[in-house]
C-alpha cells in the first residue's frame, strides 16, 4: 500500500538558464530545514536535486522537479524533454561528461551529475529515450535517517 | 529549551525598541514585543551585528570587569594581533605593553610563536585530512556558531585545532607559573579582543570543553586607558624613535592567515563578511563547490580588523597593519628555530567535539511539522510581503513562522489589528 503524501511540490526548470540554476535545490533545503529533518537526510536530497538541475540546466529544454514527501520516504521525479542519453551506462560512470568546453568554464561537467544521484539516493532509476527525454527517479528512505 | 550563552546582553530597561537589532540581525534572530528587543537564542550565531547598531547601550558586550579579575594573583594580556593596528604610529610595542600593565595586567604575552606553530599544524591538517571537502577554519567563533545552527551537516568540516589564542592561554599559564611558583589556577589569562564573540568562545567553547582564558575585555574598553598612559611614556623619553613602533611578529597574523606562504599553497579560499560566508555554505551544501580544500571564513568585513569592538576604521587599521608587516623581516631564522623545535611534541587537537545546536529534545513528529510549514504558508500568503518589522519580527517570513510555532498572532500585523496600531503608538509615541 502507498503511504500516504505529506507534500508535494513541483519545480519549473529552463534548460540553459544558468542564471537561476540552484534555486530549486535551495528552495527544497529551506522546506526541510524548517521541517526540522535530520542533516544528513537534507545534504542528500539536496545534493540530488542540485545534480539534477544542473543537468535540466545543463543539457535540456526544459523539465519538472517533483518532490514527494511521505511518512516513510523522499520522492525525486526529474523529467526533462531533451536529447535523451545514449548510452546510459557510460553517463552513469563517474567522470563521463559530455559537457562542452563552455560548461566547463562555468565549473561545471565533472561527469559526477548522475553518479551522484545514484550514490546518494536509496532507489534510483533511470529511464531515457533518444531526441526525447530522460526520466529520473530517487528515493530516499527516512528511517535510515532516525 | 536549551540554554545557550551569548557574547552579549540585552539590558530591557535600556532598550528603546527601536528595531535596529531587528533589521541588522543576519539570522533574523531577534524580536521586538512590547517595545523591548529579545533573542531567540537558537537562531543567534553571536555575530554581534546587533550590538554595531544598538544606539541605546541597551546591547553590551559580555566582557570582563577588573573587578572580577581581582581573585587572580597574576593578571595577563594576551592581545589580539589586530590591537597593533589600533594605535598611532608612533606608539611602539613597548608603549602598550606599559599601557596595558597601567591599567593593571602584570604582563603582556607576545605569542607569535603560538601563532607561527598553529598556522603551521592547520597547514599539516589539511595535507592530511582525506574529506569531507572544504575544511572550514574555525578561529573565528561565528563561523562555528553559523554551522552548528544552521549547517548542522557541516560540523565535521570544521577544523579541530586550537586557535592561537587558547594556546597561548596554556602556554603563559604554564611559564608564569614555573616562573613565579604560583598555582595556573591563579593566573588570569584575559584575551584583548576586536569582538564580543571571542567571549563566547571563552565563556562557552563550542567543543564543551574548558578554555585556557579567563574572560576577554575588548579593544574599545581598555583603549582610552592604554592611549593615555602610552602617550604619557612617549612624553618622557628623550629621544622619541622615529617610524612604525611596533615590532612584534603578531603583526603577521593581523591580518587573514590565509595570505602567508604556509597556507595559500593549498587549494583555498578567503571568504570574510556573513552573507558572503552564507552564500558559500549553500554552495558547499549543494556540491557545488568542487576542487577547494580549505576556506577560511572570517564573519567581520575584512576579517577580525572589522571587529565591532575595535576602534580604528577598518581601512586605517589595514594601511596601518601593513606597514608594520613591511617592517618585519621576511624572514625570521630565530622564529623558525622555535617552531621546528616545539612543533613535533605538540598535541593541537582540540580536547571535545563540535556538535551541533537544536531546538531541545522532544518528539519529532513529521505529520505534525509539515501541518506546521504549511500553515506557514498560508499564513505568509496573508501576509503584506512589506517586511515592515511592525509586528515585532524582522521579515513577514518570520512572523509567519512564529505565527505557525504559536509564538506570535496573525493581528500581530498592522494590516490586520487597529489595537496594533494602538498599542504601537503607546510605546513608540510618547511624546505625542
Amino acid at each position: 500500500m502507498m503511504a500516504e503524501v505529506l507534500l508535494k511540490k513541483s519545480f519549473e526548470i529552463k534548460g540553459g538558464d544558468f542564471d537561476k540554476a540552484g534555486e530549486t535545490s535551495d528552495e527544497i533545503k529551506q522546506m526541510l530545514k524548517s521541517l526540522e529533518m535530520p542533516p544528513g537526510l537534507i545534504r542528500r536530497t539536496v545534493v540530488i536535486t542540485f545534480e539534477a538541475e544542473m543537468n535540466i540546466v545543463m543539457y535540456a529544454y526544459e523539465g519538472i522537479v517533483t518532490f514527494v514527501l511521505t511518512e516513510d520516504e523522499i520522492k525525486l521525479e526529474i523529467s526533462d524533454s531533451g536529447p535523451g542519453i545514449e548510452d546510459i551506462n557510460k553517463a552513469l560512470t563517474e567522470g563521463f561528461s559530455t559537457a562542452t568546453d563552455k560548461m566547463r568554464m562555468m565549473g561545471f561537467g565533472f561527469g559526477m551529475g548522475l553518479p551522484n544521484i545514484r550514490k546518494n539516493s536509496d532507489i534510483f532509476n533511470i529511464e531515457s529515450e533518444v531526441g526525447v527525454g530522460t526520466r529520473v527517479s530517487s528515493v530516499i528512505w527516512l528511517n535510515k535517517h532516525a | 529549551m536549551p540554554d545557550f550563552t551569548h557574547g552579549f546582553t540585552i539590558d530591557a530597561s535600556k532598550c528603546k525598541g527601536c528595531l535596529a537589532c531587528m533589521r541588522a540581525c543576519p539570522t533574523k534572530a531577534v524580536r521586538v514585543h512590547d517595545g523591548k528587543a529579545s533573542l531567540l537564542p537558537y537562531l543567534c550565531v553571536d555575530c554581534g551585528s546587533c550590538l554595531r547598531v544598538c544606539s541605546s547601550g541597551a546591547i553590551k558586550p559580555t566582557t570582563l570587569s577588573f573587578a572580577e579579575l581581582d581573585k587572580f594573583k597574576f593578571k595577563v594580556a594576551v592581545p589580539s594581533p589586530v590591537l597593533f593596528g589600533q594605535f598611532p604610529m608612533a606608539v611602539s610595542c613597548d608603549h602598550l605593553v606599559e599601557g596595558l600593565k597601567s591599567i593593571g595586567f602584570d604582563a603582556v604575552w607576545d605569542y607569535e610563536v603560538e601563532l607561527a606553530l598553529i598556522n603551521r599544524a592547520t597547514s599539516e591538517y589539511i595535507e592530511k585530512w582525506q574529506g569531507p571537502f572544504p575544511l572550514i577554519s574555525n578561529t573565528c567563533p561565528v563561523v562555528v556558531r553559523l554551522i552548528q545552527v544552521s549547517y548542522p551537516e557541516m560540523v565535521d568540516q570544521v577544523l579541530q585545532i586550537q586557535p592561537p589564542r587558547e594556546l597561548a592561554g596554556r602556554d603563559l599559564k604554564q611559564n608564569y607559573a614555573r616562573e613565579h611558583g604560583i598555582s595556573p589556577d591563579e593566573i588570569a589569562a584575559v584575551y584583548i579582543t576586536p569582538c564580543q564573540a571571542k567571549t563566547i568562545s571563552i565563556l562557552e567553547p563550542a567543543e564543551q570543553t574548558k578554555s585556557h582564558l579567563d574572560g576577554a575585555l575588548g579593544i574599545s574598553e581598555v583603549y582610552n586607558d592604554v592611549l593615555v598612559a602610552a602617550r604619557a611614556l612617549r612624553k618622557k623619553e628623550k629621544a622619541p624613535s622615529k617610524g612604525p613602533g611596533c615590532k612584534t611578529g603578531m603583526v603577521r597574523w593581523a591580518t587573514s592567515r590565509w595570505l602567508c606562504p604556509e597556507l595559500s599553497r593549498h587549494r583555498s579560499m578567503y571568504v570574510s563578511g556573513l552573507s558572503n560566508i552564507i552564500q558559500v555554505f549553500n554552495d558547499i551544501e549543494k556540491g557545488k563547490l568542487r576542487n577547494i580544500d580549505y576556506i577560511e571564513c572570517w564573519t567581520c568585513w575584512d576579517g577580525c580588523i572589522g571587529g565591532n569592538l575595535t576602534v580604528d576604521d577598518v581601512y586605517i587599521t589595514r594601511s596601518k597593519i601593513n606597514r608594520l608587516q613591511a617592517e618585519l623581516p621576511a624572514y625570521d631564522p630565530d622564529l623558525e628555530k622555535k617552531v621546528k623545535l616545539r612543533f613535533p611534541n605538540e598535541d593541537f587537537a582540540l580536547k571535545g567535539r563540535l556538535r551541533t545546536r537544536n531546538r531541545g529534545d522532544r518528539a519529532y513528529d513529521l505529520k505534525e511539522q509539515v501541518k506546521r510549514i504549511k500553515n506557514e504558508e498560508a499564513v505568509l500568503k496573508a501576509l503584506p510581503s512589506l517586511d515592515c518589522g511592525l509586528c515585532g519580527a524582522p521579515t513577514c517570513k518570520s512572523l509567519a513562522e512564529d505565527v505557525a510555532r504559536g509564538d506570535a498572532k496573525q493581528s500581530d500585523c498592522v494590516f490586520y489589528s487597529n489595537e496594533r496600531l494602538k498599542q504601537l503608538r503607546k510605546i513608540y509615541m510618547h511624546n505625542h
